[in-house]
């Protein structure tokens, strides 16, 4: 009867941690934790990688987990239509550039934080992955990406913290300044984000 | 009678800007945001009062104020104003969140030492945001025209006689204007103290400040008015179509 009792408790058990790990280990989820992880290294080796360490840290692995095209052409709006190949290009590096450089000066120091992942969920093509911030005083912060697949890899098109979407705020405000400065002054202003996220992240 | 003087506020206030704008379009511009010229205008009068006195004042308060102090001081401020949350808990129809809010009120006044401290969060009761603009949301309004207010930064047509609504609730409203007045100025001292993380993202990654507020107002917003929780819809439209007009809901 113990015999039994026990197995009957491992097979519920077993099968109960195989479906926690099948909602939580789904590919795309994976890629978010991943990225989630270099975050809190870089946060906890701060001082010793320096800015430009953070910067060289967490860049491939922003490169691998981010589809920077499909961004690129979200928050550049109508511009997108006007450039060609190469200037397409030299966009998405830049927006790659700046990414590297906003995660490099934001998560630069640690005080106990960690993530939990809660939950991934399909959106049409697209998977939605739930995740919070947990500060040490217990505080959250909402965290949802949102994951395309492109070339057979789950890579994040779109972060949304705390319910607001980065990509809207940042194709509001881009689409904004092309249209009333112009698609130039936009590489402009964003060349010099960049420097200033370097200067004031050291 | 309340509302009537809200809708009268708001009236005045759509006519006012009306009048400087001269007029109520905004050719090529955001169609959810008409009187855009006269918010512009609203933005940088405000951003330069805030740059000018609230924001150095509220980094002093930082500096000489102990954080337990702070967090007190916007705990106190919340349980003040959680009538407010309560009263929308009720017209939203949310039945079990108006009795953990009613008990978290009750809680937090008495064993909190009025609100100062937050017992009944340890105790499960957690804090809900809402407010009458939310209500509207949830009964079916649209945002209606953005808003900038002067001295009160962003909002919308559905949602500025809920600032209104929000004073009327508050007890604090209703002391002599001897203790009401510097519990004002600590309230708002302490709101921008608190706000601080989120001007400084703001004035890191905006290129264009007016527009970057507008956008993150809109969406948190909405994000409140569904609890977290905004329905799943409209993503593939922005991803595949690549004109102005796709709308760029997450959900």
């Amino acid at each position: 009867m113990k015999t039994v009792n026990a197995a009957a408790f491992a097979l519920i058990f077993f099968l109960g941690t195989q479906s926690f790990a099948a909602a939580d280990e789904t590919p795309a989820a994976a890629v978010v934790e991943s990225l989630h992880a270099t975050l809190l290294k870089i946060m906890q080796d701060a001082d010793t990688l320096g800015y430009s360490g953070r910067v060289d840290t967490i860049a491939p692995v922003l490169n691998r987990s981010f589809d920077f095209e499909t961004i690129s052409r979200i928050v550049t709006g109508r511009a997108w239509n006007e450039l060609d190949a190469t200037r397409r290009s030299e966009f998405t590096a830049l927006f790659a550039r700046l990414s590297a450089a906003t995660y490099a000066s934001n998560f630069s120091s640690f005080s106990g934080e960690r993530f939990e992942t809660l939950s991934s969920e399909a959106k049409r093509d697209n998977m939605l992955v739930k995740t919070v911030l947990v500060k040490a005083d217990g505080d959250k912060v909402t965290l949802d990406y949102l994951l395309r697949k492109s070339d057979g890899l789950w890579r994040i098109v779109n972060v949304i913290a705390e319910g607001v979407s980065d990509l809207s705020l940042k194709r509001a405000d881009y689409t904004a300044v092309i249209k009333n400065e112009g698609f130039n002054s936009l590489i402009t202003q964003l060349n010099g984000k960049v420097t200033s996220y370097g200067e004031s992240g050291r | 009678m309340q509302h009537e003087g809200t809708m009268a506020h708001i009236a005045a206030l759509v006519l006012l800007l009306s009048l400087i704008t001269g007029c109520a379009s905004n050719p090529g511009g955001d169609p959810g945001d008409p009187y855009e010229s006269a918010n512009r205008k609203i933005y940088n009068f405000n951003d330069a009062i805030d740059r000018n006195v609230l924001q150095p004042v509220a980094r002093g308060y930082v500096d000489v104020t102990p954080k337990p102090v702070r967090t007190g001081f916007t705990n106190f401020f919340a349980n003040a104003g959680y009538l407010n949350v309560i009263a929308n808990d009720l017209l939203q129809g949310k039945g079990m969140q108006f009795l953990s809010d009613s008990g978290r009120f009750v809680v937090n006044s008495t064993f909190g030492l009025g609100g100062l401290f937050d017992p009944a969060r340890e105790m499960g009761l957690v804090a809900h945001d809402e407010d009458l603009g939310q209500t509207f949301g949830v009964w079916g309004a649209g945002e209606g025209a953005y808003l900038n207010l002067p001295l009160g930064g962003p909002s919308s047509v559905r949602d500025a006689p809920g600032l209104v609504a929000a004073i009327f609730t508050n007890p604090l409203t209703y002391l002599n204007p001897v203790v009401n007045i510097p519990l004002n100025v600590v309230n708002a001292v302490n709101t921008r103290a608190n706000l601080l993380e989120a001007t400084n993202i703001r004035d890191q990654a905006a290129l264009d400040p007016y527009t970057f507020v507008r956008e993150a107002y809109r969406q948190q917003r909405e994000f409140k008015i569904y609890d977290g929780n905004p329905p799943g819809d409209g993503f593939d439209e922005y991803l595949d179509g690549e004109g102005d007009s796709a709308i760029l809901k997450v959900y």
